[in-house]
């Protein structure tokens, strides 16, 4: 059995394949920037998930102008091909799958393994090079703002019990014993999880090298974990990059039609007065 | 003048580097002898040392395996300095500090450059002083969410400079490189099998990236099998930086269980203030890996109890380059009440 958009997942040696294809454009996302510094896919650009990818002032989301005037700076045009890769088995690369398909780019890929894979591959060739891309004049012409939950919708799921909620955190955080892992910057006042939401850790979703389950293996995954088929879904973390990539698997993968991610995420629902939280 | 060791007279600090005929030296542990009771007692003669890893001449116990690697990598023609003609090629390597302190001042020395890739963890003087040796020094920050165990940061991005830049720099690789283990079997395991006249019967040390435990233990075990290894680990998510929680030992290739006779763990928080007991009553100013490895020992010599026998303790570093981390966990040395 294959993926549910097969597509969407593309293997590191397609990637070498389509390394000179013009329509194909390579956009590395990592956790901390100077891993592109050292070295990256030739022809990649680099987009910084904190600088670049969300606002500066309010917390949100990078704004539907910000992002057509980044995508136009890094030359992208809605008809290429986009394939995101980064870290930390690509949390923030799936972070900015979301994005661009938040924002309706309609081809946009993920590199299965990301940035380890690639580098652990011998006859993968990694550059220091930065190519200067022709500027191009990006538009939006669509938002698919059903691909993000907010608070509203979180407060719903709870009400009327009509969405799965995935919390998708490690065990510690989920059942409350702590608010965030230590050192963390972002936290919040209260530690838990949305009543209920299963927990599903994103690490359970990959395979040692990084690259994700097979499709039987994920739908067990989900199965055992207590996800009711066919019923809307919100995937959950603390800031919203690792909920990307468990939104990826349910939506990409195995087909989850209504599947959003909540990137708001702990770091707001937890500091939220009055939401109802449970802990075990 | 070739080196004098009697004098101490040496023509390089290549010299001072440790081996069988100048080894770093076994201190007999007195006051905080775990079986001071029992020796008190007559029910044991337990002799226990701590080996002065940082009376290197760069302050490590890394001295051995940084001049291995450094010249396995001048042997192979890998690494060079400036030249009129043709630029330099450096080393790259991922360090929680000690190694890269060896190698940035051993390369300097060479006209080789040197870039360390540290985690941010890492205490701000081993930062410093990485800079002090020479290094270009590249911190990585997981800041923005942690991935635990995963070893990819700064391991990945050593990788990625010798593979993208790969005129530039080559990564001797501490992790996987069995220079690493062979600077063990050719120094620290002969130095103490002399120093201790063939009777040395427990060996303790941490896991890093296990150099140091399956070098001496090869060397050890081969002299005499009944001798004990046992490594001395931190309690998970542990604050002691250099060493590894055998959950964290997959980024090595070094890690040999066969010869290992027991792992035993130790509330990291031990490794501080057993560090400053060294430090206070026996004069030894122990960092905190050797607090956690002196911690260890004292608790499998409390279990067992042996009624003779002779134990020596890796001391890796002294607690300078750890101020930070020493006040962090010890507040009370900041004169914070």
């Amino acid at each position: 059995m294959s993926y549910a958009f097969p597509d969407a997942l593309v293997s590191t040696n397609w990637v070498k394949e389509n390394l000179k294809s013009p329509a194909v454009r390579i956009v590395e996302v990592d956790v901390d920037t100077k891993q592109y510094g050292a070295g990256h896919v030739p022809g990649a650009v680099a987009f910084n998930w904190n600088t670049q990818l969300q606002d500066q002032i309010n917390r949100d989301i990078i704004s539907k102008d910000d992002f057509e005037k980044l995508l136009s700076s890094a030359g992208i045009k809605p008809t290429d091909t986009i394939v995101l890769y980064g870290d930390n088995n690509n949390w923030f690369a799936a972070y900015g799958f979301w994005l661009f398909k938040y924002y309706g780019h309609a081809d946009v890929r993920l590199m299965n393994g990301g940035r380890s894979k690639w580098l652990a591959e011998d006859d993968k060739p990694l550059t220091a090079d930065v190519v200067a891309f022709a500027k191009s004049d990006y538009k939006i012409t669509a938002i698919n703002a059903d691909l993000r939950a907010k608070v509203p919708q979180v407060l719903e799921a709870i009400a009327t019990r009509n969405s799965n909620l995935i919390d998708v955190r490690s065990t510690d955080e989920f059942t409350g014993k702590i608010i965030a892992p230590p050192g963390m910057t972002e936290t919040a006042q209260r530690a838990g999880h949305v009543p209920g939401a299963k927990s599903v850790p994103w690490a359970q979703t990959v395979n040692q090298d990084g690259t994700f389950k097979s499709v039987d293996d994920l739908r067990a995954l989900y199965k055992t974990a207590g996800l009711i088929e066919g019923k809307p879904t919100i995937a959950y973390c603390r800031i919203g990059e690792r909920s990307s990539h468990t939104w990826f698997v349910l939506k990409y993968l195995l087909g989850v039609q209504d599947c959003k991610n909540y990137d708001g995420s702990w770091t707001e629902y937890g500091n939220l007065i009055g939401a109802p939280i449970e802990r075990s | 003048m070739s080196a004098n060791l009697s004098t101490r007279v040496f023509d390089s600090v290549f010299e001072m580097l440790p081996n069988e005929a100048n080894p770093s030296p076994l201190v007999r542990i007195n006051t905080l002898h775990p079986l001071a009771a029992e020796i008190a007692a007559g029910t044991s003669t337990f002799e226990l040392f701590a080996k002065l890893e940082w009376m290197n001449p760069f302050g490590s116990v890394k001295d051995r395996a940084a001049s291995y690697l450094i010249r396995e990598l001048e042997a192979k023609g890998a690494i060079w300095p400036d030249k009129a003609d043709k630029k330099g090629r450096g080393i790259v390597e991922p360090t929680s500090g000690n190694t890269g302190i060896s190698l940035a001042a051993m390369a300097s020395v060479k006209g080789v450059h040197m870039r360390a890739i540290v985690p941010e963890k890492v205490p701000e003087e081993k930062k410093v002083m990485l800079r002090i040796a020479g290094a270009d020094v590249d911190v990585l920050t997981d800041a923005m969410c942690p991935s635990p165990g995963m070893g990819e940061g700064a391991l990945g991005m050593a990788r990625s400079y010798a593979k993208a830049q790969g005129d530039r720099y080559v990564m001797p690789n501490q992790y996987e490189n069995h220079a690493n283990v062979q600077a063990h079997i050719d120094t620290t395991g002969p130095e103490i099998w002399r120093q201790t006249g063939g009777k040395i019967t427990h060996f303790f040390t941490s896991l890093g990236t296990c150099g140091t435990v399956t070098g001496v233990a090869t060397f050890l075990k081969a002299k005499n099998k009944n001798i004990k290894i046992i490594a001395v680990q931190p309690s998970a998510g542990h604050d002691v930086p250099g060493i590894r929680n055998k959950d964290e030992l997959h980024v090595t290739k070094l890690f040999d269980a066969s010869l290992i006779d027991e792992i035993i763990e130790v509330p990291f928080e031990k490794a501080y203030t057993s560090a400053l007991g060294l430090c206070q009553r026996e004069g030894l100013f122990a960092g905190p890996s050797s607090g956690l490895i002196f911690e260890g020992a004292r608790m499998v010599l409390q279990r067992d109890k042996p009624a003779q026998g002779l134990g020596v303790a890796i001391f890796c570093d002294n607690v300078f380059k750890y101020i930070s981390s020493m006040t962090k966990h010890l507040p009370a040395l900041a004169g914070e009440p």
